[in-house]
């Protein structure tokens, strides 16, 4: 590892990286060496372009460019030099001498890079007697984004990420010169999957996506770290919260998940969360075989009444479970002591699969099917035959994934059980046939960890709190199995704790908790999980 | 015969001579002799020695030694190497480039063989700018012609090697005058320049090493193998020797081509060459290299036209453009032309020369009109200083140098631009 000394500090920095490179690999840009840039961005081919990273070389007659001069042992670096603040402080006049200066109305206003350097190297006075240079304002790119020309400071993030990421090569630069514009061709529209992420990498307010522009003001949200919900890829996001409602997911770097990018599918899927079909009351099917709202109590008390009576008529045998996808580490550690005190062997989890692809989007179309899967669940496909065969009499189940079309299809089949109880985020045809429905909580409303398609274990926290009575699965089951009477159940459930027992019983999650996993996840054990974790 | 040059030396003495542009009259002329000693006779580290010895420098703009630019090839590789002649003479009162395509171009071509022989290309470039429709046809007839005498192609000269010649035409960007920028538009990309390193030596043409060198120089080349370094250092001064062929243009009675040794004073070439400036008048600043050098007042035309001298006066020789202005030349005027003719042609990579290039000529032009403030001196000063030396290529340099030239040797005229509140100039040339 070559020794670089920067401002008076001698560093071991990674070999064959450039000054910005290796400072972000240690993750000291920014965050103890501040070499303001723009045009560089750790995920994206090198630029050099916008001119902002100049820093003292010793040795250099000139400045040089942080983002792209190689580390080499023994080099001396000064980054915040007379000269080198005069040089930024040029770069950030002639950016600004034609930028509309519209921060009030700007969505970017808050988290704009042009704003904090303007204020740290910027003058506060204009020295331009021109017109500044009217440009197109509110120019549609594609469905998701929309351009304006004039904020633009052509750092050319955006063109790089269409034709090195989504390799899709929607955005280029026409024209030269000062007369030179991001543009799309005729009839080439940025639409790719990904097209989202163009508006976090735009440094300033020139790319916003059409979902979060005028929506608020992003000094009052607070960013929630969390994970997106959309596929088992568990890309890393924020979550933006203000007034308890999420107003967007921006992508959280993990360079081991989703680098600094999100897919557009993902991102719009915070919408889940507040959305009006979220099932929002504990229903009982009262004697008019209907739905009716109940209290929580009352529907545990139903749940309870129901499986101890068909457990001593049946048998455990009768009883099945599908776990959910959706549900955390800690839920479904919850249902797998239950069934297990209560006798229930038949179990499996419902995963929807649908498309995936080379960057992020996996096939299977929820949270937390890895962490099933390493709980003991397997596919719910013997679930599914025992309930087609009529074997089955009653069935707890977690999600509605299970509805479909690779699994049951429809709710035909569950009108014909004696007993159906299910925990659901959002409303489904279940409702139609559920003896007793209890709403659950969202990822992004509650505490545990979830099990990525690639075996790590990352976790979640409140990020809102639903408005109406919602509880996790874990919490449900544990007070379901209190009322009857199963070894190990005391009504309470903690997450941490359970996360903790997880560990214990477990050997691939041994050593993780919710603490131990950290903002950027832990991998799974995994070649205990193979021989001991799966118990089915 | 035709009257250009009007002084010769070894490069143009034949240019009177029509048949000199065909491979008959070439070669009647001696020309092939130095190629063919070279590959034949000379090994390719022989070829770089001697051109190191000579002290040629390109002659392009920059002056960067041409042997040690060849020097910077890799010996070994296991692809194609390059070599690029830059024919994308785009620098606003240079035109020797087109005069050698025209009535000397298998002396190009000749320069090219022995420089690849040297380099080990096997491949050649010609990048002819866009306007230059002549040029090209004429380069293209000779690149043809030496195909059919065997001097190019595979195993030509009867020698083990092959060498081929592609002619590509520029669609009339300046920017593409820039080595790199020129190898981006060869590739079929935006003229845009690369960031250097890697330089073309290690990453040039299609991401192979490659050499790109002027017109000009390539024409010396085969005059430094044929007749050695001594003669060759018999013209020129101890840094810069040779000739180069300068191109006078402006305020002078016989604009044209002259062919004189590096280091002739600037004065001798305005006055005694190109006859000076018309009847009653006087020459009140001449820029010495192309529109991206600082212009000289008139009281420092005795500067020697080589760039150990020029340098101490804070320009350059650039590609030896002298454009000579009268007494009647307005100096902002000049400013407000220099500088549209940059912010026109900036790529728009760097912030500073994108913004910087719009700025300095939205300063000028309303200078120009009368509108101009105290402080706009100023800040013209303080925008040509924070373009300078801070980007990818040296495009901002050539942008912000002559506008702080035309201040350093004419505050005067922009004062009073600002006191009197319009042109002073009423005879001055007319944008």
């Amino acid at each position: 590892m070559p020794k670089i000394t920067v401002d008076g500090k001698i560093i071991d920095v990674p070999k064959g990286r450039t000054v910005l490179q290796a400072l972000d690999d240690l993750g000291l840009l920014m965050n103890g060496v501040d070499i303001p840039h723009y045009c560089w961005h750790p995920k994206l081919s090198i630029d050099g372009s916008c001119r902002l990273c100049q820093i003292e070389v010793d040795g250099s007659p000139k400045l040089q460019i942080a983002c792209d001069t190689p580390v080499l042992e023994g080099m001396v670096l000064r980054t915040d030099t007379e000269r080198v603040r005069k040089a930024r402080q040029g770069v950030m006049e002639l950016l600004l001498i034609n930028h509309p200066l519209d921060c009030p109305i700007c969505d970017q206003a808050g988290e704009c890079k042009l704003q904090d350097y303007a204020f740290e190297y910027g003058v506060a006075e204009s020295r331009t007697r021109e017109p500044r240079r009217a440009k197109q304002k509110n120019v549609d790119l594609g469905p998701t984004i929309v351009f304006d020309q004039e904020r633009c400071i052509l750092c050319r993030r955006c063109t790089r990420f269409c034709n090195e990421i989504s390799g899709t090569g929607e955005l280029v630069v026409m024209n030269r010169g000062d007369e030179s514009k991001i543009e799309t061709f005729p009839g080439v529209p940025l639409d790719n999957p990904y097209s989202m992420n163009v508006a976090d990498i735009c440094p300033v307010g020139a790319l916003t996506t059409k979902d979060f522009r005028f929506k608020i003001r992003v000094w009052f949200l607070e960013d929630v770290p969390g994970i997106c919900t959309g596929c088992s890829n568990g890309c890393n996001i924020y979550l933006g919260v203000a007034d308890n409602k999420v107003h967007r997911y921006v992508p959280r770097r993990n360079d081991a998940v989703n680098d600094t990018w999100i897919c557009d599918a993902g991102r719009m899927s915070y919408r889940n969360i507040g959305a009006a079909d979220r099932l929002k009351h504990v229903l009982v099917r009262g004697s008019l075989g209907v739905p009716e709202v109940a209290s929580f109590d009352a529907a545990i008390e139903e749940s309870a009444v129901r499986l101890s009576r068909l457990r001593e008529s049946k048998g455990s045998g009768a009883i099945a479970a599908v776990a959910s996808p959706h549900a955390t580490n800690e839920d479904l550690f919850v249902l797998r002591r239950f069934l297990d005190a209560l006798g229930v062997v038949r179990a499996g989890v419902a995963v929807v699969r649908g498309e995936a692809d080379d960057l992020l989007v996996k096939a299977d179309k929820a949270a937390n099917a890895a962490g099933a899967e390493a709980l003991g669940f397997g596919d719910a496909g013997s679930v599914v035959a025992g309930i087609r065969k009529g074997e089955i009499d009653g069935l707890i189940v977690l999600g509605h994934d299970v509805l479909d079309a690779s699994s049951l299809g429809d709710v035909g089949l569950l009108g014909d059980l004696d007993t159906l109880i299910a925990l659901d985020t959002h409303q489904s045809a279940l409702q139609r046939v559920a003896h007793v429905m209890f709403p659950v909580r969202h990822l992004a409303e509650k505490f545990g960890t979830v099990v990525n398609a690639a075996g790590l274990v990352q976790r979640v926290r409140p990020a809102v709190e639903p408005a109406w009575e919602a509880r996790t699965e874990g919490a449900i089951l544990a007070r379901i199995g209190h009322a009857l009477g199963l070894a190990g159940f005391d009504g309470r459930f903690d997450p941490r704790e359970e996360s903790k027992r997880l560990g214990a019983d477990y050997p691939a999650f041994a050593g993780i908790d919710w603490n131990s996993v950290g903002e950027s996840g832990r991998s799974l054990a995994r070649a205990e999980s193979a021989s001991e974790g799966i118990s089915v | 015969m035709l009257k250009v040059p009007y002084v010769t030396s070894y490069l143009t003495e034949h240019f009177g001579d029509d048949a000199f542009g065909t491979i008959e009259g070439y070669e009647a002329k001696g020309g092939y002799r130095a190629a063919r000693r070279a590959i034949t006779q000379m090994s390719p580290d022989e070829v770089v020695e001697l051109v190191k010895e000579s002290g040629l420098q390109g002659r392009g703009g920059a002056g960067f030694p041409t042997g040690m630019k060849w020097s910077f090839m890799p010996k070994e590789t296991d692809g194609p190497k390059y070599l690029v002649c830059n024919a994308d003479e785009s620098e606003p009162g240079s035109f020797k480039d087109r005069i050698l395509m025209e009535r000397a171009p298998h002396l190009v071509i000749e320069g090219m063989l022995i420089a690849a022989w040297a380099i080990g290309a096997s491949k050649s470039f010609i990048y002819v700018r866009g306007e230059y429709a002549y040029p090209a046809k004429q380069m293209m007839r000779a690149v043809q012609e030496a195909y059919d005498r065997g001097l190019l192609g595979r195993r030509l000269m009867h020698s083990d090697f092959n060498h081929d010649i592609v002619i590509q035409r520029g669609a009339g960007a300046y920017i593409c005058g820039e080595e790199t920028g020129l190898l981006e538009s060869l590739e079929g990309k935006k003229g845009q320049p690369r960031k250097k390193p890697p330089f073309p030596a290690q990453f040039g043409a299609f991401g192979r090493p490659s050499t790109v060198n002027n017109v000009e120089t390539f024409a010396h080349v085969p005059h430094i193998v044929s007749k050695g370094t001594d003669w060759f250092r018999s013209f020129g001064t101890e840094q810069s020797p040779g000739t180069t062929v300068f191109g006078v243009s402006g305020h002078v009675l016989r604009p044209g081509l002259f062919e004189l040794p590096l280091g002739t004073p600037l004065q001798e070439i305005v006055f005694d060459h190109a006859g000076g400036p018309p009847e009653g008048r006087r020459v009140k600043g001449v820029i010495p290299g192309g529109m991206s050098m600082p212009i000289l007042p008139a009281h420092q035309l005795d500067v020697p036209m080589a760039n150990e001298f020029l340098r101490e006066r804070k320009t350059m020789l650039g590609t030896g453009g002298v454009m000579v202005m009268d007494d009647t030349t307005c100096m902002v005027r000049v400013g407000e032309l220099v500088s549209y003719f940059f912010r026109d042609e900036s790529c728009g990579q760097c912030t500073q020369c994108r913004e910087g290039t719009g700025w300095l000529h939205q300063i000028l032009r309303r200078l120009e009109r009368g509108a101009g403030a105290p402080d706009d001196l100023d800040i013209l000063l303080d925008v040509a200083g924070s373009m300078e030396g801070q980007t990818i290529c040296a495009f901002a340099d050539a942008a912000a140098w002559p506008v702080q030239g035309l201040i350093r040797h004419f505050r005067s005229d922009f004062e009073e631009h600002i006191r009197q509140r319009k042109c002073p100039f009423p005879e001055s040339f007319e944008l």
